[in-house]
């Protein structure tokens, strides 16, 4: 079992190179515990396969399982320490918190596969039932239960934690539920005790010791070999039932899909986002989680023609940066080549600009002086047809805006979205002087908050 | 407490106990019903006796006669009571038809109810037969529609299958003693009852009518059909107007097999004998049918069983949200899910998704070598079923096992090209890697297994008899060779393709500014008709190992037989198993990268060249945080940050790092450009002083890069 689990790492590992990664996980304290207990289960297991072949009862050798999968969660533990411990490499730029998923996967995966195996060899077995010795069964039951629900309630298990957690409820838990909920209504006293979530592997251990101590009781008494085949299937059963929701979560996550229970807020915070000005729409939108809980995402937003683009990026990661850590905006617009063209109006539109632009523009704003002279002749010069229905100086805004895109910015600090947008909106529908005077307002109403703040961030660049 | 808190305070389900907080639909007091639930158990009771009495009856009595006098006594009753001639509407002709039709049903029903009778004897019968309407549909609902309601309907479901199944299998029914004499010769189940029942049913044999005198069996006839046919009838009516029909449910079928059982066990007890007496047919205590442990379990069963299906689910609807009532209860809305299941008809769904399949060349051949294996597997199972070989059926289903992994790829490769979805935002591809990484897990666990197996067999080698083996295992591998063929095949096909699109992104490297739908599309082509496809690759090597498998049971077939090395199977299968795992190392390696967003190795020399050539943009200061990952056969997607200074246009450094980034073999690209403005925004915008402060820095540092552009 081992090996296998060495192969599992993401790069070629060399061993020389997993034992230098080991050493570094096994240099923390709290690993030793768990190498503690890896230690404590490779001898039990290996116990338990010997009663296993002794006693010839398959419903034991699913149980075992349960204790092999135990060392997996155990290893992916040790593998969350590591995770911890490393930082994205060039190559996994992403870091290798998707390593703890992976791990889950895989040993929830490997869990429902010995089930598989369990059932194809208890197929078999009721074509031919072979005699069960009850000898080591018992024996065997209590040590891999004590040992599992030792294991699960003394080392706390990260990812497993989360994904039990996290998950839909398996059948079996469903069913607990049901049930403690009906005792509950008989005893209300229990109520503390049952109702809330029980943890799938205590339930799991349990249910299959349960099965487990009947089978040993209906083979003493009447010598129903057959009732271990169907104990082991109950157990394979129930293992895939407790497996299989969590290996859906791990491998909805691998498979980088948008987590069902954030897609209500991430449509109210795009909704948000599409209404912001400027903003025509949002495609192409992906989200997804890393590892464990964490939001990567990207997003591609089309803007109005004349909206500044800093601005809008800006607005849509602070929106979406509550939600999404780690997050790739891509602005852009239509057409913006096409008004290269035609030359005609460029002229005044500049003239136009250099007009407004001494107004409202502190000497500090020397540097940015030079971007609108070679970025704005591009843009105002279209007299797009679309537009043109609309207010008759909607060319010259983009020079205002181009203005307002470095200074005034404190107006949108202080008054939250919700002014800045107005301000905006006013610096649209009225150019010229209109906008700067909006400005002006907007700017002696600094609280002063947010005012210093805006005077501390204004200088340094 | 509870009472002041009554009117505003929500209650819980289990925790408010009285007051009128209580959620959920109302009880009434349960005292008003007593009387009804008393009078419909003791009619149960009698009913159970009538049916007891009806097997004594039944001894003496032809089964068609018997039904003729009881249906022919219950008829003339019910016209007496119920006067449907002359009083209410006259009946149309239709109606005439569906009377007939169901006088027919009822009759074949009523027919093969007492033939179970005289099989089973009363108790099984009144097991199998007595259950109310509301438990049998709930029964169905919860096994064909899926959507039953709730954890508990499918546990009353699953408790009830397995009542059936410890009917039919642990039921030891007679003992053997005492069922040597029964006139048929003897089955030693109820499941050969069954049988017995089906095979017999055309020709009812008339074996048994020995009925000395009519006249004594008026009264037995009078009891049975008051008791099973005409108390029954009228006191359910009345129980199902008066009490809830899930209670009465319940109650009716927890009482009838509850009484069941008892007359099993004291039917033929003295004390009972009383009641016997009415039945002045002899009987002649030969054919008794006993209580046994697994009927007991069965009637436990089915008692909880019927508890629980009959109760009503309070949890299975799915209610939306509508609003709040004036208390402050939440409201729900129980329509849902009628309406959003539009489900097909089966046969259009088989037919869909077999066009699906067939569209594509890999679930195409997978689908082919999947039928091949199915029909190989049932040819031997069928064979291993008639010639009684354990050998070959066992095999049979380790085939069908293996079988399962080509399902999953061939479920994989559908779901791979479906359209992409607001969850699966990038399409579905991704599940072929996912598949190929399970395929993979899949052959370690087998290889896994063989090792050990081999490992305890190179200890102990046990002796097996070969003769059976080589016929069998040629076969295999005859089909194995059949997908090797075809796989491979499709493996090469692949690796073509992938070096075309290779090469075509090769070629337009040199100009790649004025080529860029072309090229484009001939890399999205390309990579789509290959790349890599770990779920061809899983399947692949799946067939291998399997083929690996065959040709070791050969090789070591020949030689335990040529030479009798009973040591060369072990040997063989450790030798294999060793193989299997060393073939699965690499997918699981490529695989594990691509689930684990590795930048893809065989773009990592070109991503790194377009890095570079970026870098060296006009107007570009630096970029940050490049992700390329890929993430299906078909898709590498790609993140990346760039801080451009302010003078330049956004809109152009996008097109030219686009252009960069796709030539490098990134299609799935979003490219945030930054200027220092941003960064003002972002530093005002954000709250948290966090952010700020990684904010300043990325500031601080463009300053620099800034300040080192000016210089120059």
């Amino acid at each position: 079992m081992g090996t296998i689990h060495l192969f599992r790492k993401p790069q070629r590992s060399f061993f020389g190179k997993l034992l230098q990664e080991f050493g570094l996980v096994a240099a923390d304290r709290r690993s030793w515990k768990i190498l503690l207990f890896g230690a404590i289960n490779l001898t039990c297991t290996g116990f338990l396969l010997m009663w296993c072949s002794s006693t010839n009862s398959i419903a034991l050798t699913a149980y075992t399982y349960l204790t092999i999968f135990d060392l997996f969660s155990l290893m992916t533990c040790l593998i969350s320490y590591w995770v911890m411990m490393r930082k994205p490499s060039p190559v996994y730029s992403f870091g290798f918190e998707r390593l703890e998923v992976l791990a889950v996967f895989a040993s929830t995966v490997l869990a429902q596969l010995g089930a598989l195996f369990i059932l194809k060899e208890s197929v078999e077995r009721f074509l031919e039932q072979p005699e069960i010795h009850t000898g080591r069964l018992l024996v065997g039951t209590f040590v891999a239960l004590s040992f599992n629900l030792f294991t699960m309630l003394s080392i706390r298990n990260k990812p497993f934690a989360y994904v039990s957690e996290a998950a839909s409820t398996s059948w079996l838990q469903e069913h607990v539920a049901d049930l403690s909920r009906s005792v509950c209504g008989i005893i209300p006293g229990l109520s503390s005790v049952f109702l809330p979530r029980m943890n799938p592997f205590v339930l799991i251990d349990l249910a299959g010791a349960f099965a487990l101590c009947i089978t040993y009781m209906l083979i003493e008494i009447n010598n129903y070999f057959a009732v271990d085949t169907a104990s082991a299937i109950a157990i394979a059963l129930m293992t895939f039932g407790t497996m299989y929701p969590m290996s859906v979560y791990s491998g909805k996550v691998l498979l980088q899909t948008t987590p069902p229970h954030v897609i209500g807020q991430l449509d109210k915070l795009l909704r948000e986002v599409s209404t912001l000005d400027g903003v025509l729409e949002v495609r192409n939108e992906h989200f997804w989680t890393l590892g464990f809980g964490s939001l990567a995402g990207s997003v591609h937003v089309r803007i109005r023609r004349d909206a500044n683009e800093q601005m809008v990026l800006a607005h849509v990661t602070n929106r979406l940066y509550t939600l999404v850590s780690t997050l790739t905006v891509q602005i852009f617009k239509d057409d913006w080549i096409r008004p290269s063209l035609p030359s005609g109006p460029v002229a005044a539109n500049v003239l136009n600009f250099s007009d407004h632009h001494i107004i409202p523009m502190p000497p500090l704003k020397g540097i940015d002086e030079s971007n609108p002279v070679t970025s704005t002749p591009t843009k105002p010069s279209s007299p797009p047809p679309e537009f043109s229905f609309n207010t008759p100086g909607k060319n010259v805004n983009p020079v205002i805006l181009l203005n307002t895109q470095t200074r005034p910015y404190g107006l949108g600090l202080n008054h939250g979205h919700i002014p800045y947008n107005s301000v905006v909106n006013q610096g649209l529908g009225v150019p010229g002087i209109g906008a700067t005077q909006g400005f002006r307002t907007g700017f002696t109403n600094i609280p002063s908050r947010y005012g210093t703040n805006n005077r501390i961030g204004q200088p340094r660049p | 407490m509870e009472e002041k808190y009554g009117g505003d305070v929500l209650a819980g389900p289990g925790g408010g106990g009285g007051g009128g907080g209580r959620l959920g639909p109302v009880d009434a007091p349960s005292a008003r019903f007593t009387k009804y639930i008393v009078l419909l158990c003791f009619t149960k009771f009698l009913k159970a006796v009538g049916l007891f009495e009806s097997y004594d009856l039944l001894k003496a009595v032809h089964i068609v006669q018997f039904i003729f006098i009881l249906k022919l006594g219950t008829a003339f009753l019910m016209v007496l009571f119920q006067k449907p001639f002359s009083s209410g509407k006259s009946i149309t002709r239709h109606q005439w038809i569906k009377i007939f039709k169901h006088a027919v049903a009822g009759c074949i029903i009523s027919l093969l109810w007492f033939f179970g009778l005289t099989l089973c004897g009363p108790l099984r019968t009144l097991l199998l037969f007595e259950h109310s309407d509301i438990v049998v549909i709930s029964l169905l609902s919860v096994l064909f529609t899926g959507s039953g309601g709730g954890p508990a309907k499918t546990r009353g479901a699953a408790f009830f299958i397995i009542a059936v199944i410890c009917l039919l299998l642990f039921d030891n029914d007679d003992l053997m003693a005492k069922m040597a004499e029964h006139p048929e010769g003897h089955h030693d189940s109820a499941l050969t009852h069954m049988l017995y029942t089906a095979i017999a049913f055309l020709g009812v044999a008339d074996h048994k009518s020995k009925v000395e005198s009519w006249f004594s069996l008026v009264m037995p006839f009078t009891t049975v059909i008051f008791l099973i046919m005409i108390l029954d009838f009228y006191v359910d009516a009345i129980c199902s107007v008066k009490i809830e029909v899930n209670k009465c449910a319940r109650y009716g079928s927890f009482t009838i097999f509850v009484s069941a059982l008892l007359f099993g066990n004291f039917w033929t007890h003295p004390i009972t004998d009383q009641l016997r007496a009415m039945n002045r047919a002899a009987h002649q205590e030969s054919t008794e049918h006993v209580l046994s442990g697994g009927v007991v379990v069965s009637a436990i069963f089915f008692i909880l069983s019927a508890n629980i299906l009959s109760s009503p689910s309070k949890r299975g609807q799915k209610g939306t949200l509508i609003g709040y009532s004036p208390e402050g209860t939440p409201l729900y809305n129980f329509m849902g899910d009628a309406f959003q299941h539009s489900s097909q008809s089966i046969p259009r769904f088989i037919k869909e998704s077999l066009k699906q399949i067939l569209e594509e060349n890999d679930s195409r051949q997978i689908f082919y070598f999947l039928c091949l294996n199915l029909l190989f597997t049932f040819v031997e199972l069928f064979y291993g079923v008639l010639t009684n070989s354990l050998g070959l059926i066992s095999d049979g289903f380790h085939m069908l096992f293996d079988c399962s992994a080509l399902v999953m790829g061939l479920f994989a490769a559908l779901m791979s090209r479906w359209k992409a979805t607001r969850i699966f935002s990038y399409g579905y591809g991704r599940i072929e890697i996912l598949s190929g990484f399970i395929n993979g897990l899949f052959l370690m666990v087998i290889a896994f297994f063989v090792f050990m197996e081999s490992v305890a067999r190179l200890i102990d080698p046990p002796e097996l008899d070969t003769h059976m083996l080589t016929p069998v295992s040629v076969g295999g591998l005859i089909v194995n060779l059949i997908g090797i063929c075809a796989f491979s095949h499709a493996h090469n096909h692949t690796h073509g393709a992938s070096q075309g699109s290779c090469h075509s992104s090769d070629h337009s490297h040199s100009h790649h500014m004025h080529s860029h739908s072309d090229h484009g599309h001939g890399h999205s082509h390309g990579s789509a008709g290959g790349g890599m496809n770990a779920n061809m690759r899983g399947v692949f090597l799946h067939v291998l190992a399997d083929t690996l498998g065959s040709v070791g049971v050969i090789v070591s077939t020949i030689l335990i037989e040529q030479f009798g090395w009973f040591i060369a199977d072990p040997l063989c299968s450790l030798f294999i198993a060793v193989l299997i795992f060393l073939s699965v190392v690499p997918l699981i390696k490529d695989a594990c990268q691509v689930l684990l967003l590795r930048l893809p190795p065989e773009y990592e020399k070109e991503l790194h060249l377009a890095l570079e050539k970026i870098q060296k943009i006009e107007g570009l200061i630096s970029y940050r945080d490049p992700h390329f990952w890929r993430h299906s056969a078909s898709i590498v997607a790609g993140t990346i940050h760039i801080q451009v200074t302010s003078d330049v246009l956004e809109q152009r450094i996008v097109q030219q790092v686009t252009g960069i980034l796709k030539d490098a073999g990134v299609n799935n690209l979003t490219i945030q450009v930054e200027k220092e403005a941003y960064f003002q925004h972002m530093s005002g915008l954000s709250t948290g002083f966090h952010d700020v402060l990684a904010m300043t820095k990325q500031m601080e540092s463009m300053k620099y890069y800034k300040d080192g552009t000016y210089i120059m």
